[in-house]
């Protein structure tokens, strides 16, 4: 129930309009110590308690009051003469209650009449357990709520436990996270260092092969050998043309790695710094890369990166001036077949 | 003491019930003198039985005289402490007795109502606070649409929860709720108001 429920409930508290377990939650609302729907409670229980005086009057039978009186006698006379002959003019206003709760102290049970004490208490057991018996019942209804009440108390501090380990939970997970967040970036940073290391292992395959020049062409052999057993390479072989026939190539695609391997055979010395210059014609012709043939090399193997060679129409070589040109100018040496 | 005040049930004087706790004869005559009419004419109203009623007063005042040490001022009123005991034990001897007696019930609902301020004839020995205090009331109550004071009495006066009274009057349990709640909300600002110029009964 919300707390607007427990307020809207207090009137019909008042005129007892509540089934039991509104009841109950409402009183154990009010034991919780809510100010406001205790004011309202007075209120509203003022409020019931003078209807009656909305309703026409009535007298009560005039013998009522006498039969009242006499049948309250019995009673009242084991009290009374205790009261009234007693020495000490004590009946306090709480005295009634001594009779029904002997107090532990023996101050002034001594001095009472034992045999009509007794007798006394005897009576007055049996009628005031009748009597009590409500009272006690709510007595009890009130420590059931109290335990209720209490019950409830416990449930929400363990509740309040549970969310703290949530909450710690929730930290170390956000702590893993951001562990795993610097382990991926020490990875990448990693991998990025790889890269790195590829690349100049490269130029220095590259330089290493500009230098010397028994040592690159067997190197790269034994790769073409590796390469010819790769099962998805591509292969266009090249013929020479009227400027060089007996010369002949071979272009190998790796489609791992998109480079290409050009194996070139009986190509003449390039004269005063010209280059062979390697072409793979789509719409118009792009350079894939230049290389030189020195006095006395009659094979030379080329390998560049060509991401598009599928796209590729035909592949020729040429030769042209120092440093190459952008498009072909010079003679053609070697032309693809297919 | 002066006459009136000794017969109104709406000022009964605390120590008074602090002589009855003594076991003071005159003292609970006089507080039966009081408050009888008044306990009397509620216990009537909802056991709708004079023989009822009165056998149902006796065992009230039996147990007022043995336990009205019980009797907490700080609860409210001496005759609020009455009203309370006496409705209660007169809904408990009500909710006993079961259906069988229902048409009395009935029949003091078809009965004159509270609503007939004009009808009332106040006893020629009623006080002067108690007439006062009926005219509130009643002028409260009146003022209520019948709807909502019908509501009311059947809980206060018949012991029904909100479901019975739905269920009686074939309405939807929202509507008796409000119909109480606003009610009773009317009778309290109605009340507030004429307490704050005097004394709370």
């Amino acid at each position: 129930m919300t707390h607007e429920e427990l307020e809207d409930a207090v009137p019909l508290y008042a005129v007892g309009a509540l089934e039991r377990v509104e009841r109950q939650a409402l009183e154990a609302h009010l034991l919780s110590g809510c100010v406001s729907c205790h004011t309202a409670l007075k209120e509203y229980q003022s409020v019931a308690a003078v209807l009656p005086f909305g309703l026409n009057t009535t007298p009560p039978p005039r013998a009522l009051k006498a039969k009242i009186m006499a049948a309250r006698t019995p009673d009242a006379l084991t009290v009374e003469p205790a009261a009234q002959h007693s020495p000490k003019p004590s009946l306090e206003p709480g005295e009634w209650m001594n009779h029904l709760f002997p107090p532990e102290s023996s101050s002034r049970a001594v001095s009472f009449r034992w045999a009509l004490g007794v007798a006394t208490i005897a009576v007055l057991a049996i009628g005031s357990y009748l009597a009590w018996n409500s009272y006690v019942r709510m007595t009890e209804d009130t420590t059931t709520l109290a335990q209720l009440h209490a019950q409830a108390d416990t449930t929400a501090s363990k509740l309040t436990a549970l969310q703290q380990q949530l909450n710690e939970r929730e930290k170390t997970l956000a702590q893993l996270r951001d562990e795993i967040q610097l382990r991926t970036s020490d990875v990448t940073e990693l991998k990025d260092q790889l890269i790195q290391r590829e690349a100049e292992l490269e130029d220095a395959k590259i330089q290493l092969a500009q230098r010397g020049g028994t040592q690159r062409a067997r190197t790269p052999q034994d790769q073409l050998a590796v390469l010819l057993r790769t099962p998805d390479v591509k292969a266009v072989s090249l013929a020479g043309t009227d400027m060089a026939k007996r010369a002949a190539g071979v272009l190998l695609y790796d489609a791992r790695t998109q480079k290409v391997w050009l194996y070139s055979v009986n190509l003449p010395e390039c004269p005063n710094g010209t280059t062979y210059q390697l072409w793979a014609i789509h719409d118009k012709p792009v350079s894939v890369g230049m290389f030189h043939m020195d006095s006395g090399e009659t094979a030379h193997l080329l390998v560049k990166q060509l991401p598009n060679f599928t796209s590729a129409k035909k592949f020729a070589v040429s030769l042209e001036p120092p440093g190459g040109r952008p498009q072909p100018t010079g003679p053609l040496y070697l032309v693809s077949q297919s | 003491m002066d006459a009136p005040s000794q017969q109104a049930a709406s000022t009964i004087d605390p120590k008074l019930l602090a002589r009855v706790v003594k076991g003071d004869q005159q003292a609970f005559s006089q507080l039966y003198d009081q408050s009888s009419t008044l306990l009397y004419s509620m216990a009537l109203r909802i056991l709708g039985n004079r023989e009822e009623a009165a056998e149902l007063l006796q065992e009230v005042y039996l147990e007022v005289w043995r336990k009205v040490a019980r009797y907490d001022v700080g609860r409210g009123t001496p005759i609020a402490w009455l009203i309370t005991l006496t409705r209660s034990r007169a809904i408990d001897r009500l909710r006993a007795r079961g259906s069988r007696a229902h048409h009395q019930v009935s029949e003091s609902l078809d009965g004159p109502s509270a609503t007939q301020v004009a009808d009332r004839n106040p006893g020629p020995l009623e006080a002067h606070a108690d007439q006062e205090l009926r005219g509130l009331v009643g002028g409260a109550l009146a003022g209520l649409p019948q709807a909502q004071q019908q509501a009311i009495e059947l809980a206060y006066y018949e012991g029904l929860s909100h479901m019975e009274i739905a269920a009686r009057l074939n309405q939807p349990l929202g509507t008796v709720k409000t119909r109480i709640k606003l009610g009773m909300s009317k009778l309290r600002e109605h009340l507030r108001h004429c307490w704050e110029q005097g004394d709370r009964p």
